[in-house]
């Protein structure tokens, strides 16, 4: 089956698509517009159990300064173009590189990856929003700095303004990256530029290290959101510590989780344990390296059975907290003796650190890269476990405490049993909320199992909301939805906001919901 | 010392590290070759007899295939503009190749064989080739669609799903790949 269709972008004739392109040329240069079907193709590849028709863009724009990207927004406005902004396009299970939907231009800002500045002294650095985290990771090492990063899982090809703007996580102690965010500049929906925090003060040195600026702070404005295209972002790095020692934590029984977080919740908010830690399932641990149908061939959710043969043959518990400290030896030392003793008191858990965690396999290798800030990309290796390209991110935020974890584990497994889904799934414990992170892998190439993913997903969103479980994060598909469970009158204030920045809804039109 | 990604690829030493030499002896002995390549040199991804007879396939048609062991999307991205690639991988890799090739290269065509049919999407018009298996392997077969792909001027997004012979053995699903960057 052949198709030739041109798309064009909702509401916009050929004709002032076309003298909208002639314009773009004259702004990017002929070779940073692209229109050809072979070049958009990796654009169109989606992980979600969505439509391939609606995630089609209609061209791509790849702009290297800011000028340019101002040059784009103005276009936008005069032929009414909606374009979709992506940094490094690698939010992947969440709408990975395709626009929001069918027709939007892609404003691909990859091209835009300078370094601009870092600061050995106050750890910070100032980026454009195409830098990867491996980009960054060369640099520190080249200059031989004494800084870590904190890159998500797909660490090395993802950069950490995109991943910062859609309020993403890592593992360090620098894991909830919006909080280490500080000072952006953008380029507004009229084309004019504005810079957050210290940044309006014109040489200013500050604009790095002091994030709240003067009035009302707006920073948080230009996350999750398409109020503006961040052309810059400042973040803070965390300095190398002494030492450091990664460890791993093991428990056998699934109602293991309730005492795993009320252990944990005290030593994370006094900083005991001072990083994002992560309390993983078995499947999610074994999932990155191991196939499903070694153990499993059938199309319902994997048995307990299959699971305890999975534990035995890796030596992976049914959860594994994958944990650090960090700091001088003598602090170490310390704050281990109080994470024996917390998580010795019943009896259940098996510690492990050094060469005993190493030779244990599982994901310790991987998860020890991880919190340090390494780069890795061995959590690809999930896309394997079910296999035919389909994978959506369900990650509601908790509380954390033992009953809500408890709570959330049992109506997942639910939920994903009654739609014949594996529990793929890891918890991130932040300061005293818990992201619980399940990866919903399903056959793409098989559409009635696609059709049930969908419908699997929308099931947990709102099973999910009815007890008060909201998500901190979700794919194009389903954003709508999404910001239907945080009620009109936030809703409400979001398309104001729209209203008042971007009249035109140029940008990213139905990111998070929100449009004019 | 432990090197960078970037201080690897300056110094040519991340690149076909892995090359089995058993795979390039068999290369080295294939028969049944075009007399003269007449496209030069493609980039050729995969560590197993697919990949092999992908590229016997690419050689009677004219390419040379350069065999750079298991596909490592990174390295393949380093590579120069306007480089050709093709080859196997799982399902990790196709998410990485498709990703990193976002506003960087060129999807040309996409593979996916499984048990009961072989699922073929080209950018480059449609696709001629029925993958039979009496001039060789579907392998073999599918590298000479691929070879003639790669010099293809169509634009059309064609997909074509061709049913497998019943009984042909199958241990798992394969993905290949012809991309340019």
């Amino acid at each position: 089956m052949s198709t030739t269709q041109r798309i064009l972008p909702k509401g916009v004739s050929e004709a002032d698509f076309d003298a909208a392109l002639v314009r773009f040329r004259e702004i990017l240069g002929a070779d940073s517009v692209l229109t050809e079907g072979d070049q958009l193709a990796p654009y169109t590849k989606i992980m979600m159990a969505g439509d391939d028709k609606d995630y089609i863009p209609s061209a791509a724009l790849l702009p290297t300064t800011t000028e340019q990207v101002k040059g784009i927004v103005r276009t936008c406005n005069e032929y009414k173009v909606p374009i979709w902004t992506i940094s490094t396009g690698k939010n992947l299970g969440y709408g990975s590189a395709a626009p929001g939907e069918t027709g939007q231009v892609i404003l691909d800002m990859h091209r835009m990856n300078q370094i601009l500045d870092v600061d050995p002294e106050v750890c910070t650095a100032l980026l454009e929003p195409g830098v990867t985290y491996q980009q960054l990771y060369d640099y520190i090492k080249e200059n031989d700095l004494k800084l870590w990063l904190d890159p998500p899982a797909p660490s090395a090809i993802a950069g950490p303004v995109g991943n910062t703007l859609d309020r993403g996580v890592g593992y360090t102690p620098y894991g909830e990256h919006f909080m280490f965010q500080c000072g952006m500049e953008v380029v507004l929906a009229n084309g004019e530029v504005v810079r957050t925090g210290m940044g309006g003060i014109e040489n200013s040195s500050s604009w790095q290290v002091f994030k709240w600026g003067y009035g009302p702070y707006i920073d948080g404005l230009f996350t999750q959101s398409n109020y503006g295209i961040v052309t810059k972002m400042g973040l803070w790095l965390m300095p190398e510590p002494p030492a450091y020692r990664p460890f791993v934590i093991q428990y056998d029984d699934l109602e293991d989780i309730e005492e795993i977080v009320d252990v944990l919740r005290p030593l994370r908010i006094a900083q005991i344990i001072p990083n994002a830690v992560v309390i993983v399932h078995t499947l999610w641990d074994a999932g990155t390296h191991v196939q499903r149908k070694t153990y499993y061939e059938g199309s319902d959710s994997i048995p307990r059975e299959a699971i305890e043969r999975i534990k035995q043959d890796e030596g992976v518990g049914e959860w594994n907290v994958y944990a650090a400290l960090y700091g001088t030896p003598e602090q170490i030392d310390v704050n281990w003796k109080i994470v024996e003793q917390a998580f010795g008191k019943s009896g259940k858990a098996k510690i492990m650190y050094g060469e005993e965690a190493e030779k244990r396999g599982g994901g310790f290798e991987y998860r020890a890269a991880l919190m340090r800030g390494d780069m890795n990309l061995q959590e690809f290796g999930l896309y394997n476990w079910r296999g035919g390209g389909g994978s959506m991110w369900f990650a509601p935020v908790s509380q954390a405490k033992g009953s809500e974890t408890k709570d959330q584990t049992e109506l997942a497994q639910k939920i994903l049993g009654k739609y014949g889904f594996d529990y793929v799934a890891e918890y991130i414990v932040g300061w005293r909320d818990m992201h619980h992170v399940i990866d919903l892998l399903y056959n793409r190439e098989d559409p009635e199992e696609t059709q049930r993913a969908h419908d699997c997903f929308a099931e947990l969103i709102d099973e999910f909301a009815k007890r008060g479980y909201g998500l901190y994060r979700t794919n194009t598909e389903f954003m709508e939805q999404v910001a239907g469970t945080f009620g009109e009158p936030l809703r409400e204030v979001h398309k104001t906001l729209k209203n008042a920045l971007d009249p035109n809804g140029i940008l990213s039109p139905g990111k998070s919901g929100i449009r004019s | 010392m432990k090197l960078t990604r970037r201080q690897l690829m300056k110094n040519g030493l991340l690149l076909g590290a892995s090359v089995p030499l058993s795979l390039g002896a068999a290369w080295a002995s294939d028969v049944g070759l075009a007399d003269d390549p007449a496209h030069g040199s493609i980039s050729l991804f995969g560590v197993d007899r697919s990949t092999t007879e992908l590229g016997q396939g690419l050689r009677q048609q004219g390419w040379t295939p350069r065999y750079e062991g298991r596909l490592d999307p990174l390295a393949l991205n380093a590579q120069p503009a306007g480089t050709l690639a093709t080859g196997f991988t799982d399902e990790a890799g196709l998410v990485l190749l498709t990703s990193l090739l976002a506003g960087r290269g060129r999807v040309l065509a996409l593979g996916r064989h499984d048990a009961g049919q072989h699922r073929l999407l080209s950018h480059r018009g449609p696709i001629a080739a029925p993958l039979a298996v009496d001039a060789g392997s579907w392998q073999a077969a599918l590298g000479r669609e691929y070879a003639r792909l790669a010099t293809a001027s169509g634009s059309a997004r064609h997909r074509q799903d061709i049913r497998r012979p019943y009984g042909e053995s199958v241990s798992a699903t394969e993905l290949s790949f012809l991309v340019r960057l």
